[in-house]
């Protein structure tokens, strides 16, 4: 008689080839999904993907459009990372890119006049990352130093921050407000002096400084004392605080910055495409899409910037989409699979399964032993 | 003294003529693996009802192991459980229960925030639906007034003494009618004056024809206790015989393969400077009671201080307050002069001062990180290691390979640490400890849990260190390793020193007496 | 003051409050068994939506409720093997979870033909008590005007209390959320106590978000929860994980919500916005009031295994 169990052991150290092919693979896997889905509800699944493929990244116009939608998503997306690296779940990063927005659009229309381009653009992406540290700092305190759980206080943040710059446009006439069309009730523009330069066509500077961010945070958190503190408080935070570690403090200092690039990502979005507070065109799950894109990515801002240029490319193609019949919820829904995807993938990643086969021990074979 | 560990007790030989029953429960030729690693290899194991079966070997044998694929939390690789003539594949430890196994292990499987009733009940096959608070008290009364371990059921485990929940694990086992008792070394978490109780307490369970197997690597115990003992050796079986006939040098060599001497203290202290002093300390612990108080102590240079003392009696709190990481109500604390009373942990690290933790895995290390991380977990942002904000990853594995050259740390370089082997952990962490060239260490349990090799590179580094010029402060229940390694060793119970002998008139008994509380003129 | 505004507004607050008190009833049994499941406005989506699609197919509202409490398993299933099968990040798992919950229920919410958004001719539930009950003064509306579901919410609380704190079962349940070794050694099942209180979990979210549609709102519309999973998800930390506490702060809740409705009333006009923060402020000031009392006695009555994987054979 033999007996067949599965074996789970956990692997040592994952090779760079497995990193890479994992999770490539449950993004492939979520591609077929999708095509089934699309088959099932009547599309035809090779149109569609090539539709993405051309409405996406086919030409100059569609690229750029691509790499401006991914601005917000690679800062975002990098935002989080720092943050889940020390394993403090910060889930406020679209709060905290809303409140950077609000400080970005609220300093460019004061001051936007009377300075150059350079220090006024300057000025309100710094508020726009201030905003975004002093509102997860919110939370980040009571972390630090009362043990309140920062899933839930970054979380209903978030509902504030909303609240707050819905009210801004919608419930008052505020600084915020276009005055001159009251009853039609939007954002005033910021000076054009605050905007951020365009470099190529339509493509505004933002992707610099979120490629910048990323390759900044990747190298701080590889290769600097505090990078290595971030590893080591991550692991253990009872051995980093016998090490000693100023763990509090750090915890502060982390969601702090993890919000400031958040914060960095709405003023980014202001100064570059939206040029106005619009809450209808932030309010768009910019930082709950970060927050997928750096589990997909492993947490490692490097590959942040591709995957969010592929979520980009993905979501604008989906108005496109859209008119060939294609629901964009499809698509919404097709990216929540991916993620779990992705997450299972991280366990074979982990760990070896094999089909284990021992013949069961009988009476006899025991007694010849 | 003959360095085979465990200390002396007078429980009373087995009887003389006490003939086995024909075997009721044998594993035949299991062997487990880990990662690679091979934890038994074909072992046999035959128990017969009515005895006490002692599991002799170091640690590392692989002596846990084979109990806990026998109690079912493990699968063997290959190889049978055979009880009452069937054979049995246990796939979890429901199944190993059902049939009658059932073990303590060393970490008690007791849930901290229950009371001791409600542990009780858990998992109980007279499963009622209902859990009226009084019948699981009464049952659990009964059962302390019957096998004479008195317990209070309303009681929450984390306000139980070690000893006491220890009670609570065997009671819950008996409960449950458990014919195969395992107790995995036992004896490591009791004053002598418990053990004497658990030792009663076995005697009675193998008159009611139960098989206690008792795993240990005390020689002292096992000769005393046991009807048989099987010796384990790096994952094999080398002996199996009747107690009556074995003896303590003979054991001691199939234990480790050779002739076994640890190396102990050979001169006395020359000391020198006070580097280390604790003034009329006064610690709150973690549930508001006071953990220490009023000590006072004193660690010169060039000697060791031991502390001895069961787990629980305030030394955590009192290392904690040393090192920096708890701040005492009122008292101080001075490092070669300097008052480090409010200093921070870095400070006093700065300030010559190093730690041994008694918890290697959680805090000794950052077990997901790899070796060359843990080495300088404290020293990285030593102009060595780091220009400014960069950290040179050459430079910490440069130093990493010299001190796994200079410590012999084995294991692979690049895995997470947590997967090395415990003696491997601590000499890692003692190299990163001594690389700081500290005045004063502090070593909390150094040997727990290591197997003899480990064993005796730690003592000879501490040893070494202690001629260096080092002041050691040792906090440790085996009153073997501090007698071997001080030159004078204080006693705590409940957060006060009761008492202090120098090395030269150690008498384990009274040293025993004050650790559990008693007065000692 | 007048006094009908008062007994409106407890009346209101209770129908208001009973989706929460669901869904944070079901947390309650998952967190209970050491998981975390941040997916539940997922569940409530999926099963607002299934919920009405169910109750219109059959033109019977407890059909309705029945099949959106099965939406919620379904997706409950899914973090429960990912979370417990695979040990994945139990915040990533459910964070994915209301993403497709959210693009999910989106979807199905637009295909049926005329479209959900138009109120529906769904069967209400019959109330329970008599209309003589009902007429009494201040009692009647508050006590015995409500539908059947409300009585049920009670009932379901109460069962849970006893089931968690009176039962052999609940002491297995809850020795796997402190000490999942533990319960493994003592023969307890840890993977399937998880698999069920998750599943549970997400049945009572779905439940919630179809009493949702069916009764409060009558209608779909997207989003339509409106946050009301992640508030279910604060309660639980704050009822200290017991269930008639959670009940309680879902009625308050409850009232918050309604508090628009009933300062319209009385004349007082606040911007809708500040009405809508209220209920996530209170949840933040209230944490961190909780927080800072047990800091000093540092037991946070969280399942000391939430959200932590166990796997048996670790070294």
């Amino acid at each position: 008689m033999r007996a067949r169990r599965l074996a789970v052991e956990p692997r040592g150290r994952p090779s760079l080839v497995s990193r890479i092919v994992f999770p490539l693979a449950s993004v492939i896997g979520a591609g077929v999904l999708g095509a089934i889905l699309l088959i099932a509800t009547g599309h035809d699944p090779v149109d569609a993907y090539l539709e993405v493929l051309r409405s996406g990244f086919g030409s100059d116009l569609t690229i750029v459009r691509t790499l401006i939608s991914a601005t917000p998503l690679i800062l975002t997306g990098v935002a989080a990372a720092v943050a889940f690296r020390m394993k403090i779940w910060n889930i406020g990063a679209e709060g905290q890119l809303y409140l950077g927005a609000i400080a970005a659009s609220g300093v460019a229309l004061a001051v936007g006049e009377s300075l150059p381009t350079m220090p006024a653009v300057a000025l309100s992406l710094a508020a726009g990352a201030t905003a975004g540290a002093v509102w997860a700092s919110l939370a980040a305190l009571p972390r630090a130093y009362l043990h309140t759980d920062e899933v839930i206080s970054t979380l209903m943040l978030n509902f504030v921050a909303l609240h707050l710059m819905n009210y801004l446009i919608f419930g008052s006439v505020s600084f915020w407000r276009d005055t001159e069309r009251l009853s039609f009730p939007s954002g005033r523009f910021i000076p054009e002096t605050a905007e951020l330069p365009e470099i190529w066509l339509r493509l505004h500077a933002g992707i610099v400084i979120a490629v910048i961010v990323a390759l900044f945070v990747w190298w701080v958190l590889r290769f600097s004392t505090w990078g290595f503190g971030v590893r080591v408080i991550g692991d253990s935070p009872a051995t980093a605080r016998y090490a000693g570690f100023g763990v509090s403090r750090r915890i502060v200092s982390i969601l702090a910055v993890s919000g400031a690039i958040a914060g960095l990502a709405g003023a980014v979005q202001i100064a570059g495409t939206s040029h106005a507070l619009q809450p209808g065109g932030l309010a768009v799950n910019l930082g709950y899409t970060g927050i997928v894109i750096a589990a997909v990515s492993r947490l490692n801002p490097l590959a942040i910037v591709p995957v969010s240029i592929l979520i980009a490319g993905l979501t604008n193609a989906g108005t496109a989409l859209q008119a060939q019949g294609v629901p964009n919820d499809l698509l919404v829904l097709l990216q929540g699979l991916a993620l779990l995807l992705v997450a299972a993938a991280e366990f074979f990643l982990a760990n070896r399964v094999r089909i284990v086969t021992r013949p069961l021990p009988t009476l006899e074979t025991a007694e010849a032993a | 003294m003959d360095g085979t560990g465990g200390t002396r007790i007078d429980a009373g030989a087995p009887e003389p003529d006490h003939r086995p029953n024909p075997p009721f429960a044998e594993l035949r030729a299991i062997s487990k693996s880990f990662l690679g690693v091979v934890a038994n290899d074909a072992v046999d194991l035959d128990l017969r009802s009515g005895e006490v079966h002692a599991l002799l070997g170091e640690n590392g044998a692989g002596k846990s192991t084979l109990c806990s694929i026998l109690a079912g939390l493990y699968r063997q690789d290959s190889g049978a459980i055979v009880i009452d003539g069937q054979i049995h594949s246990f796939h979890s430890p429901r199944d190993a229960l059902a049939v009658g196994v059932g073990m303590v292990y060393q970490h008690f499987r007791l849930v901290d925030p229950f009371t001791v009733a409600e542990n009780l009940a858990l998992g109980h096959p007279d499963a009622r639906r209902r859990l009226s608070a009084t019948a699981l008290e009464t049952q659990a009364a009964a059962l302390a007034e019957r096998y004479q371990m008195p317990l209070d059921p309303k009681a929450r485990i984390w306000e139980l003494s070690v000893g006491e929940q220890q009670r609570v694990e065997i009671m819950k086992l008996l409960h449950r009618g458990v014919r195969i008792l395992i107790l995995d070394e036992p004896t490591a978490v009791l004053t002598p004056q418990e053990c004497e109780t658990l030792f009663r307490a076995v005697r009675a369970m193998r008159e009611d024809g139960k098989v206690i197997v008792f795993v240990s690597h005390k020689l002292r115990e096992v000769l005393d206790v046991s009807d048989r003992v099987t010796v384990l050796r790096g994952g094999r079986r080398v002996g199996h015989l009747a107690t009556k006939d074995a003896d303590g040098r003979g054991l001691a060599a199939m234990m480790v393969g050779r002739s076994l001497v640890l190396p102990e203290r050979t001169d006395d202290a020359d000391p020198g400077q006070v580097v280390l002093k604790v003034e009329d300390l006064q610690v709150q612990g973690d549930r508001g009671n006071p953990a220490v108080r009023r000590v006072s102590l004193e660690v010169r240079s060039g000697e060791t201080v031991g502390v001895a003392g069961v787990a629980g009696n305030g030394q955590r709190e009192l290392t904690e307050t040393i090192v920096g990481l708890r701040t005492p109500r009122s008292g101080r604390v001075t490092l070669n002069g300097r008052d480090v009373t409010r200093a921070s942990v870095v400070d006093r690290i700065t300030h010559g001062l190093s730690y041994i933790p008694e918890d290697r895995l959680h805090v000794g290390v950052a077990a997901g990180l790899p070796l060359e991380d843990n080495l300088v977990l404290k020293s990285y942002r030593s102009r060595r290691f780091s220009k400014g904000p960069v950290l040179s990853s050459r430079a910490v594995r440069a130093w990493a390979d010299e001190l796994a050259t200079r410590f012999d740390i084995r294991g692979a370089r690049g895995l997470p640490i947590g997967l090395l082997s415990g003696g491997n952990l601590q000499r890692a962490i003692i190299a990163r400890e001594l690389s700081q060239r500290p005045e004063v260490l502090i070593a909390a349990s150094p040997t727990r849990g290591l197997d003899v090799g480990a064993t005796e590179s730690v003592r000879r580094v501490l040893l070494d260190q202690r001629s260096q010029g080092t002041g050691i402060l040792l906090l440790s229940e085996d009153l073997d390793e501090l007698e071997a390694l001080c030159d004078r060793i204080l006693v705590i119970y409940e957060g006060a020193i009761v008492g202090e002998v120098t090395a030269g008139v150690f008498d384990a008994g009274r040293v025993g007496l004050m650790m559990a509380g008693h007065a000692v003129a | 003051m007048n006094e009908t505004v008062v007994v409106l507004t407890i009346a209101g607050a209770i129908v208001a409050g009973t989706p929460l008190a669901l869904a944070a009833l079901g947390e309650i049994l998952t967190e209970r068994s050491g998981v975390m499941n941040l997916g539940i406005e997922g569940m409530m989506l999926v099963g607002g939506v299934f919920g009405v699609v169910g109750a219109l197919a059959s033109r019977d509202p407890w059909i309705g409720l029945v099949v959106g409490a099965l939406a919620g398993i379904a997706l409950a299933a899914v973090h429960a093997a990912l979370a417990v099968g695979l040990r994945v990040s139990q915040i990533v798992s459910g964070l994915a979870l209301v993403i497709v919950g959210t693009g999910l229920s989106s979807f199905v919410g637009k295909i049926p033909e005329p479209p959900l958004t138009d109120r529906q001719a769904v069967e209400s539930f019959h109330r329970l008590f008599p209309p003589t009950l009902v007429d009494l003064p201040a009692a009647g509306p508050i006590v015995f005007g409500h539908d059947p579901i409300v009585y049920v919410t009670v009932a379901l609380v109460g069962a849970a209390s006893y089931y968690l704190f009176r039962t052999r079962a609940g002491l297995a349940v809850r020795a796997v959320g402190e000490d999942p070794a533990t319960a493994d050694a003592n023969g307890i099942r840890v993977a399937l106590v998880r698999l069920l209180h998750t599943c549970a979990g997400g049945a009572l979210a779905g439940l919630g978000g179809a009493y949702l549609t069916i009764e409060l709102t009558g209608i779909w519309q997207d989003g339509i929860t409106a946050g009301y999973g992640w508030i279910a998800f604060a309660m639980v930390s704050f009822s200290g994980w017991r269930p008639w506490r959670a009940l309680v702060a879902a009625y308050v809740f409850g009232a918050l919500v309604n508090l628009s409705f009933t300062l319209q009333i009385i004349g007082v006009n606040v911007p809708s916005q500040l009405l809508a923060v209220l209920p996530f402020l209170l949840t933040i000031v209230v944490l961190i009031v909780i927080s800072a009392r047990q800091a000093s006695a540092r037991k946070l009555a969280a399942p000391a295994a939430l959200a932590v994987p166990y796997a048996r054979e670790s070294r």
